[in-house]
């Protein structure tokens, strides 16, 4: 009797373990599988809140740096605003698609195997879950989830998220998605073989989907192989944006989003 | 009856825990070595404390990890493990299974640090980057990234616990 009793005193705090591993699994497979989790993650307001007073400490010790990068970017504005007034490039007001927001960067990883953002911008600046995100040279990621006043942001460097996007010269669809190792690189992925590529060709969006307009840059190929048997080629990028000095970025609000997407879903329920 | 330490467990709290958390991502070496070292506030408990206790208090300090690095459940699951094993493993390593242990660097003293903190740490970070990983893909960085961290957060948990030892006990 004593020895059941024991046996039954020690597999209570076993089934304890095995309840709480439960919890955490469910966790775990909850957060990847739903593309707009709100909870528990750093969009939320106490968490949100430590990490911008550690953003704030930190920016004092990079104003040059974000300077710099204002800089650059004034300039390549400027060109094109130069090319507008030039009349080298049209731009027709009446079909406005998508609307900008700035943002600032309060936390930031990029050496892990998932990475996030964090931003200071939230539901209240009309932020949806589903937004593009893009950064003064290149696409940055996409809006995970979003509280009052914060957004958390699944980075491109994050295994799951899948960018549709073209060869800038050929216009051959292609996705870049990121293999984990290096926050420089990418892998480009769906190349088919009959298509010549080089090393140096740009790689942009495609507008293919609802979240990035096309044509904004994600990088350049740096190394690519084809071997005797493959149908695809194996492609490396790199990447535009420099994921270690993200200060500022920029969402992208697709206002025909929800008419493209149901449109979209409803051809291949008659599918 | 254990000796519990109230003010030793806040201090430990307040030192593994709340400054961890704004260098949660920031202590980072080589690309690969990430400093986890609020694990220490686990490993520190008090020895014999009652295990399913233990768990929960592992499990909740996991959870507050993971809100802050954007990956619920995977940090807590780790802590819960290392909370499970680590009674156990302290027997095993140090050879003692009275209740009258106090755990703390003197208690422990180098040899025994490596032993007892060396292992669970390991296992620790082996769990968060695997899942975090999706797999065993990619092994060689993986392990690299494993190996460095351990070692990387074995060297502050220990510094932070010999800079806590009880100054008339030190030798």
């Amino acid at each position: 009797m004593q020895n059941l009793l024991y046996f039954l005193y020690r597999f209570r705090t076993f089934g304890l373990f095995l309840l709480l591993e439960g919890i955490c699994a469910w966790l775990i497979i909850a957060y990847n599988n739903q593309p707009n989790a709100a909870f528990l993650n750093s969009s939320n307001r106490l968490v949100a809140g430590i990490n911008t007073l550690t953003s704030n400490t930190g920016d004092y010790f990079q104003l040059k740096k974000i300077n710099d990068q204002l800089i650059a970017e004034n300039l390549l504005l400027r060109e094109q605003l130069a090319n507008v007034s030039l009349g080298l490039v049209q731009i027709d007001s009446s079909a406005r698609k998508y609307n900008l927001f700035k943002a600032k960067v309060i936390n930031n990883t990029f050496q892990r195997s998932m990475n996030y953002l964090t931003l200071d911008v939230g539901s209240k600046d009309q932020v949806l879950p589903g937004m593009g995100v893009v950064g003064g040279e290149g696409i940055v990621g996409q809006v995970k989830s979003v509280s009052a006043n914060f957004a958390t942001v699944t980075s491109l460097l994050h295994r799951n998220l899948m960018v549709s996007s073209s060869v800038k010269r050929t216009h051959t669809l292609c996705t870049v998605q990121w293999d984990g190792v290096s926050p420089l690189e990418a892998s480009l992925k769906y190349i088919p073989r009959h298509i010549p590529i080089n090393v140096g060709d740009t790689i942009v969006s495609s507008g293919y989907n609802a979240v990035f307009p096309e044509n904004i840059p994600i990088g350049t190929i740096s190394e690519y192989q084809l071997e005797e048997n493959d149908v695809f080629y194996e492609a490396k990028i790199k990447l535009a944006v420099d994921f270690s000095s993200l200060e500022y970025v920029y969402l992208i609000q697709n206002v025909h989003k929800t008419e493209q997407d149901s449109l979209e879903t409803e051809t291949q329920v008659i599918q | 009856m254990i000796r519990v330490n109230i003010q030793q467990q806040v201090l430990h709290f307040i030192v593994f825990l709340l400054i961890q958390i704004p260098f949660l991502y920031k202590l980072i070496l080589f690309n690969s070595a990430f400093g986890f070292f609020y694990i220490g506030f686990i490993l520190f408990l008090p020895y014999a404390l009652n295990r399913s206790l233990t768990m929960v208090i592992a499990f909740l300090t996991g959870l507050i990890i993971d809100v802050f690095s954007n990956t619920p459940g995977i940090h807590a699951s780790a802590c819960i493990l290392v909370a499970f094993m680590k009674d156990s493993w302290f027997n095993m390593m140090m050879g003692t299974s009275d209740d009258d242990v106090y755990l703390d660097w003197n208690e422990l003293k180098i040899w025994g640090s490596i032993k007892y903190l060396l292992p669970l740490i390991f296992i620790h970070h082996t769990i968060i980057f695997a899942v975090e990983n999706g797999g065993f893909n990619s092994f060689g960085f993986l392990f690299s990234k494993i190996i460095y961290s351990s070692l990387y957060s074995f060297i502050i948990v220990f510094g932070l616990s010999f800079l806590m030892a009880p100054k008339a006990r030190r030798i």
